[in-house]
């Protein structure tokens, strides 16, 4: 069978070969290093280092378990419940994003939930320790980002999250963990070995895991480094540390800790307010405009056929070029998809990327008819970018907006309101109300929750009526 | 001792055109607390949450909420299923897979073959392979565990298994190809945490029989998994390159076989956007021949090299070159005397991460030419015991390490096809004593003898087994293209 790439064609070959293809040599040969390699790892297994892992493999017993959200029906070890919930989390490409670019939160949160409960029964984490530990996983994330003139704009060769955000992860882990200022180190060392995947799964199905195991590994880590572990001590400093993924690298030391200048209170997030790429957002808004524009409360699928072209300026980013999207995956990562999805339902949802409403006749004729312009003055960087939506009649007339900001981006943020609204539109999907109004509770008062397993109970969908005890604030002058 | 380390590396860091100017500096400085990593450490470690100002615990719970709310939603997607299912599986109560060493233990697959995997690379014992990366250990662990993963009734024979590790190698091997930086000792990521996890992911969808499209899967989930810093390497957690390469390729396959999905063009150029050629600058790849009747499969043209002693394969050149010529200076002075010695020369290639003058733990023993010289000249041999701490620590030794100067000529290339190791020791009478190696005894020119690989293997095995196991094993690798069930071999470890 011929395959057309070289993927393809690898997948050919280990599909296709046969014990008939093994030659003597090849027998003889392979035979030999399987047996030294028997020898060195049985050798091995009385190592420093095999024993710590060793340890450490064994606490996956049924014993210690953490909450998959949404499920109170079963649990995983903690390392699986971080995966889980990470994956859960950027499924939809719903979650936060930053300046420089990364999703901070997806890669953290997980991380700390379920290592929260992993802690023996005696000791209770408090929701500050908690908010502490995801601060620091943030800006740690931020730190590692302004070590390279690179990360400034979209990326192009390996997927942020996977790079800052597992030492991210492994930070914030160490820091609930109180790890000594060692440990710290190697927490950082050892999760470096784990960061760094290829841009190039991303608008596939796999992307989520990006997330799922940025969250895992830098958990991982800091349990190895608790352990005992070590790696290098200059991880951060070396070009052939963290410095192998950037082609220019800078690394700084962090401020003093004396009234400590926090990046989250200079930068804040964007958050979405639908499931795509948030280059798209500026799309989205500005297609909007010009539908309202266009047909004021009309259905535009009337003038449908009186449009000759769509014309969308965004700055050049391939993996978001997409001009005939087949799955959610890519049509969530596709500038051509959501500006004639805006243009037809004036607004972007959930339910936008459903199958359905992908392959609906109206919008792939309409997606015929985009295409995509990169003004020189449109940097991909999401500091800097805007989006300017034409469309283009028969007759000869233009219809233009343009969006610089869209709603939900640091410079515009979401009202308190929105933003719970969203928290609710998406927990009500799995949650009663009581564990919904429960978690927006807790969220808004953590700093003087004294036991944030509420915040897991909440999560797996249990009922607050059934503990009531757990629903217990300090009162504090915090 | 560090001002020391600066004037023999700083001829060294100078000319290197890879140390980035701050990370010199940085090293150049005598306080080991001014680093950049060490205050993210003291950051992590001391930061309290007085810390926190009030936007910052505004924004941060506000991302928290929001960042729930999408998990929420997110658990009621297909990936989430799959993710799911694969969690739920690999975490049954009946855990399966045997632990090399530990007849009584058994761990969830992925998990062993982590362990295992740890294990085999833990002293740097394990083969090397041209171009550079090591194969076997990202492999084997994997399938052993899988092997035993598998339902009664379709456990694969031994030829099976042994066509499965065939096919990790060959991936490998033929991805490293993809890249002329390959060829050379590496820099910037360690081989074996980026081809090793493509291998075992190939490996594993072999055993597992995947269809063609989950094979492709497999290397696209895969090269998520792959990638880690040159940095680690000669610390403790360069074993987790090995340990993981094998655990993660595994458990890509495994995400394959429940259907999930990755990008089909993971290997080939893709412009813009980077797949596997993330992890090098210049990237060439090319199509496999589809196997026909006839295959050549890289390891007929190209073996391996097995270690004589636990140590970076770059070691045994100047090992056996030292060797020579302690030979040379017992006929010449009938003992090995330190005392009488000026300097000693070694003649290596340019290689930062194996050029230690003074290591002080085992790890960096093992990835030190200085070292290795010097065990080999003071001892006659290096082993096990090279490593220990006492062994590292003795007073001779460090004293013969201080006259030891490096010079890196320019036709001793950072490449183990090519490399060679010569020794110089400058005596005081003005004599000087040569050895010089270009082929180390089981490098894949000149390589192990049956006797020597068998004697390598019972001396290792026999630290942590029986003697009949110990035989056990070695002939049921030897007739492994007739074993009925190839999960046997993984219940003997």
């Amino acid at each position: 069978m011929w395959a057309k790439t070289i993927t393809g064609n690898f997948a050919n070959v280990i599909h296709g070969l046969n014990k008939n293809h093994l030659t003597d040599m090849v027998i003889h040969r392979s035979k030999r290093m399987i047996l030294d390699t028997f020898g060195v790892g049985l050798l091995g297994t009385s190592t420093e280092v095999c024993q710590k892992v060793k340890q450490y493999s064994k606490i996956y017993s049924s014993d210690i378990s953490s909450t998959i959200w949404g499920h109170f029906d079963f649990r995983l070890p903690p390392l699986y419940a971080a995966f889980v919930n990470g994956v859960a989390v950027h499924s939809m490409d719903f979650d936060d994003t930053w300046h420089p670019a990364t999703h901070p939160s997806g890669a953290v949160l997980p991380a700390v939930m379920a290592l929260s409960e992993a802690f023996p029964q005696k000791k209770k984490i408090s929701g500050l320790d908690l908010l502490l530990a995801f601060n620091v996983g943030i800006e740690v994330q931020g730190r590692l980002l302004r070590f390279s003139s690179e990360a400034r704009n979209i990326p192009k060769r390996f997927h942020p999250p996977t790079v800052v955000g597992t030492m991210g992860s492994a930070a914030a882990c160490a820091k609930l963990l109180a790890l000594n200022q060692m440990k710290c180190k190697n927490t950082l060392a050892i999760a470096a070995s784990y960061a760094g995947a290829p841009l190039a799964n991303a608008a596939t199905q796999t992307k989520p895991l990006h997330i799922g195991n940025a969250a895992k590994h830098g958990l991982e880590a800091a349990c190895l480094a608790s352990q005992g572990l070590q790696g290098n001590n200059q991880i951060l400093d070396m070009e052939s540390g963290i410095g192998a993924f950037y082609t220019d690298y800078n690394p700084q030391t962090l401020p003093n800790l004396q009234s400590y200048p926090w990046l989250l209170d200079q930068q804040d997030v964007a958050i979405k307010r639908f499931p795509a790429h948030l280059g798209t957002h500026w799309v989205a808004d500005a297609a909007s405009s010009v539908r309202r524009k266009l047909v004021e409360n009309s259905d535009i699928s009337l003038i449908l056929d009186k449009i000759e072209k769509v014309i969308v300026k965004v700055p050049e980013v391939k993996y978001v070029n997409r001009p005939s999207p087949n799955s959610e995956h890519e049509a969530r990562h596709s500038f051509q998809f959501v500006a004639c999805s805006a243009l037809l339902d004036g607004s972007m949802s959930i339910q936008s990327f459903a199958s359905e409403s992908i392959h609906r006749p109206a919008l792939q004729e309409l997606l015929c008819k985009t295409q995509l312009v990169h003004p020189s003055d449109n940097k991909p960087s999401f500091e800097s970018l805007y989006c300017e939506v034409t469309v283009v009649l028969w007759d000869g007339n233009a219809i233009s907006d343009r969006c610089n900001t869209f709603y939900g981006h640091w410079r515009k943020p979401l009202t308190k309101q929105d933003l719970e609204k969203k928290f609710q539109f998406n927990a009500s999907e799995v949650l009663p109300a009581e564990a919904i109004e429960g978690i927006i509770e807790t969220v808004y008062n953590l700093e003087k929750v004294e036991d944030c397993s509420v915040l897991n109970m909440f999560l797996s969908g249990q009922s607050a009526r059934v503990f009531p005890e757990k629903l217990h604030f300090t009162h504090s002058n915090s | 001792m560090v001002f020391l380390t600066l004037q023999r590396s700083q001829k060294f860091l100078g000319s290197s055109r890879q140390v980035h100017k701050t990370a010199a500096h940085v090293v150049a400085r005598s306080a080991p607390e001014e680093t950049v990593t060490s205050s993210f450490a003291s950051f992590i470690h001391a930061v309290r949450p007085e810390h926190l100002s009030k936007i910052v615990r505004h924004r941060s719970k506000r991302m928290i909420l929001d960042s729930i709310g999408v998990g929420l939603v997110g658990s009621t997607t297909h990936v989430f299923d799959i993710a799911l299912k694969y969690c739920l599986e690999l975490y049954s109560s009946v855990a399966v897979s045997n632990v090399y060493g530990k007849p009584g233990m058994k761990l969830s697959p992925t998990l062993a073959a982590f362990t295992n995997g740890v294990a085999t690379h833990s002293m740097d014992f394990d083969d090397t392979w041209h171009p550079a990366t090591h194969p076997s250990g990202a492999v084997l662990p994997a399938l052993l565990a899988a092997s035993q993963m598998l339902p009664p009734n379709s456990k694969p024979n031994g030829l099976d298994f042994l066509l499965a590790f065939n096919v990790g190698l060959e991936v490998q091997g033929r991805l490293m190809h993809f890249s002329t930086e390959a060829h050379n000792i590496p820099k910037r990521f360690h081989p074996p945490s980026v081809v090793g996890t493509m291998g075992s992911a190939a490996a594993t969808a072999k055993l597992l029989s995947l269809s063609m499209t989950q094979c492709t899967h497999a290397l696209g989930i895969a090269a998520s998994l792959a990638g880690a810093p040159m940095a680690n390497a000669a610390t403790q957690a360069k074993p987790l390159h090995i340990g993981n390469a094998t655990r993660l390729g595994f458990e890509a396959a495994l995400l394959a076989a429940r259907g999930m999905e990755a990008n089909p063009f993971i290997l080939d150029d893709i412009s813009g956007c980077s797949g596997f050629s993330a992890f090098y600058s210049i990237y060439q790849p090319r199509p496999l021949s589809t196997p026909s009747e006839h295959h050549e499969f890289l390891l007929e043209k190209q073996d391996i090299a097995f270690k004589r002693f636990p140590a970076h394969l770059g070691m045994h050149w100047v090992v056996d070159a030292a060797l020579s010529v302690r030979n040379l200076f017992i006929n010449y002075a009938g003992s090995f005397s330190p005392s009488l010695i000026r300097t000693i020369v070694l003649k290596i290639p340019v290689s930062k991460y194996i050029n230690r003058p003074f290591p002080n733990s085992e790890h960096e023993a093992r990835h030190s030419f200085q070292f290795n010289a010097c065990t080999a000249l003071l001892d006659g041999e290096v082993g096990l015991s090279s490593f220990t701490e006492s062994s590292i620590h003795r007073q001779e030794l460090r004293e013969l390490l201080h006259k030891v100067v490096v010079e890196h000529p320019e036709d001793n290339v950072a490449n183990f096809d090519k490399m060679y190791g010569e020794v110089a020791v400058l005596l005081k009478s003005g004599d000087v004593l040569t050895g010089k190696c270009d082929t180390f005894y089981g490098h894949w020119r000149k390589p192990l003898s049956r006797e020597s690989l068998l004697k390598k293997f019972r001396s290792n095995a026999s630290h942590v087994l029986p003697e009949e196991k110990v035989e056990t094993i070695i002939s049921m690798v030897d007739n492994l293209e007739n074993l009925s069930d190839s999960s046997h071999l993984a219940c003997s470890l």
